[in-house]
């Protein structure tokens, strides 16, 4: 069908209101991140800033915990990206490849994690932790992030290698590769865009994480960025500067991940989905 | 060297048996095919030669050792993939060179081996290329090449190339065919295209529900086909299977048969085992070439000819618009009837083969 022009013009009206919808909210963080505080504050707000000053970032960054906090943040996200994928991996393979008893159920099973709120289990844990002296640890933290992201992770996994064709695994047996050198050499690069999908997910989840991070974490130091963050809020009153400015700079590590991978984590939702 | 016996061999999928219990050798050098329709669990035998599948009984000798057990890469053979399966994130020289770094071959070693088995299939040019940026062709010479820097003493087809078009399809038959006169290596090819057995088979092993229906060379099973369905299966257009009824017995032992079909009667066809006590009825087949010029001895029968295809040299006509009931025949284009038209055709009874009711030729 061939699209008209005033179709294209409706799609165009539709994506852009859209888009606006989702964009205007990152535009006033970031622009009010550089705005003077009066303007901020100032009781017309405007679209585009009239001043400009890194004074919120300086206060951030100098006066602040937030950089401990974002050190913090850095660490537990990427070990609990690491670890998840570590073991998403081979489990993942294990599921579509191997037939032992009971695959099903389990590969069912696990999805079941998802069917409770995690808050229940959050009195549970925090007793199991404190006996395993793991309070007040940054691994406690890991361990509930890759417990969380580790059955979806496994789950996409597993769709993505069973949509490789199975010729290929057959021609690299025949080749005489044992079976983790097929995984490491073969199917491990194939699967690449779901791995990149499950490290985005992960990586994103383990970042914004805040009720487990909130109750498990006792001392500032080794508090996280979603946590550590709204304490500052209340500590100088509310400072929207700075608000803003540490809300822009949370954005940036995501950011970042999403320009080397976001590009695959989209193809891969897409290929996970139909598949 | 490469040579391949199958004693004993079944295979079931769950409740359902592909293959009841089968016996094959294959002479080390040969080029034999698998021929079959779909499900005759022709892919299934091979995959259970190169170990892909467990046999549920029997076992598989290649060069004379028991590998019934044994792992696919420790079999000394090569398979080529109906799909190709070529790794698709390495380049060709990569794909070719991967078997070859699992046998722990030197670098150099590699690389030469690789480049002289491009030089054989002519894609040396390719050899930086990913496989998604090569024609159908191309992947399919690249697949072979795979198979063919490992120097296996047996190479395993399924069905290479059912994915290409009709003319690389003829291309890559005559390739084969070539490899195999220059590598000497046994090779085992899987198709369910008569053409393809016919032309490059020693042997055929047709295989009908994993029972072999008849092994021999590609003549032997055209003209001498044991049983109704080789004798339908091989040879396109299929050759015309005929009601007939056997009313008597010649002076030289040949059975005389009525069609009705035809008109015919007391058509005299030799018989196979010349003493053997038949009457009633029976099947006659006729291959479409085997009509003759109505001068030419024999019996005349006369054709509608309701479609006809004209191949140019020569053509082919129908007696009827259906495929199933129409009687085929080849004439030469010199006697091209218009639609329509009724034609006189010779047949000669020694050119006939009769099948009894159970299938077996008589």
């Amino acid at each position: 069908m061939k699209r008209t022009l005033r179709w294209n013009l409706a799609l165009l009206a539709v994506l852009v209101s859209l888009a606006t919808l989702i964009l205007l909210p990152f535009w006033f963080v970031l622009t009010g991140s550089i705005k003077e505080p009066a303007e901020i504050i100032g009781r017309e707000p405007t679209m585009f800033p009239q001043s400009f000053t890194l004074q919120h970032y300086a206060k951030l960054i100098s006066a602040s915990d937030y950089p401990v906090y974002m050190m913090n943040s850095m660490i537990v996200a990427t070990a609990s990206t690491v670890i998840t994928l570590l073991l998403a991996i081979p489990a993942g393979y294990a599921f579509f490849r191997m037939s032992f008893a009971g695959r099903e159920t389990l590969y069912r099973a696990i999805l079941l994690a998802y069917a409770f709120p995690s808050i229940v289990i959050l009195i549970p844990l925090f007793g199991i932790f404190a006996k395993l002296g793991l309070l007040d640890s940054r691994l406690a933290l890991v361990l509930v992030n890759v417990a969380f992201a580790l059955p979806f992770a496994i789950w996409m996994l597993r769709s993505f290698f069973a949509s490789i064709p199975i010729e290929i695994e057959e021609a690299a047996r025949l080749d005489g590769g044992a079976p983790l050198t097929v995984l490491r050499r073969i199917m491990i690069p194939l699967v690449a865009p779901g791995i990149a999908a499950v490290a985005v997910f992960t990586f994103i989840t383990s970042w914004t994480e805040y009720v487990f991070a909130s109750v498990m974490i006792l001392s500032d130091a080794k508090r996280p960025m979603p946590v550590g963050f709204s304490g500052i809020i209340g500590q100088y009153q509310i400072d929207w500067g700075l608000l803003l400015a540490g809300a822009s700079l949370s954005l940036l590590p995501v950011v970042i991940l999403f320009a080397f991978v976001g590009r695959w984590f989209v193809a891969g939702l897409t290929e996970g989905a139909v598949k | 060297m490469g040579d391949v016996t199958l004693s004993g061999i079944s295979k079931s999928f769950g409740n359902v048996q592909v293959i009841p219990g089968l016996d094959l050798s294959i002479h080390a050098g040969e080029f034999v095919v698998f021929v079959g329709p779909s499900g005759c669990g022709k892919s299934t035998l091979l995959r259970m030669i190169a170990g892909l599948e467990e046999p549920a009984s029997g076992t598989i000798e290649i060069a004379g050792r028991d590998v019934t057990q044994a792992e696919p890469a420790d079999r000394q053979l090569a398979m080529v993939f109906q799909t190709y399966a070529l790794y698709p994130h390495m380049n060709v020289a990569q794909n070719m060179e991967f078997g070859l770094e699992m046998a722990k071959m030197p670098k150099a070693e590699r690389l030469k081996a690789v480049k002289s088995a491009a030089e054989i299939l002519q894609i040396t040019e390719l050899m930086d290329r990913k496989p998604r940026e090569l024609s159908g062709g191309q992947r399919q010479r690249v697949a072979i090449g795979r198979a063919i820097v490992r120097n296996p003493a047996l190479f395993l087809f399924d069905e290479p190339l059912s994915n290409l078009d009709a003319e690389l399809r003829v291309q890559m038959r005559l390739e084969i065919a070539r490899l195999h006169s220059e590598l000497s290596a046994t090779m085992i090819y899987v198709t369910h295209d008569q053409t393809e057995a016919m032309t490059m088979a020693d042997r055929i092993v047709v295989l009908r529900k994993g029972v072999i229906e008849q092994v021999g060379r590609p003549r032997e099973l055209y003209t001498n086909p044991d049983n109704l369905f080789v004798a339908g299966f091989i040879g396109s257009p299929r050759m015309n299977l005929l009601r007939g009824t056997v009313t008597g017995r010649a002076a030289s032992g040949a059975a005389l048969v009525d069609v009705p079909q035809l008109s015919l009667s007391q058509l005299e066809v030799p018989l196979r085992v010349a003493d053997s006590k038949i009457s009633g009825q029976v099947t006659l087949g006729l291959r479409p070439e085997d009509f003759t010029e109505p001068a030419s001895g024999g019996l005349v029968v006369t054709l509608h000819a309701r479609v006809i295809e004209d191949l140019g040299g020569s053509a082919y006509i129908y007696s009827s618009t259906g495929r199933e009931d129409a009687i085929v025949a080849e004439i030469s284009r010199r006697v091209l009837p218009k639609v329509g038209d009724f034609l006189d055709l010779g047949i000669r009874g020694r050119d006939c083969f009769l099948f009894g009711a159970d299938g077996d030729r008589l």
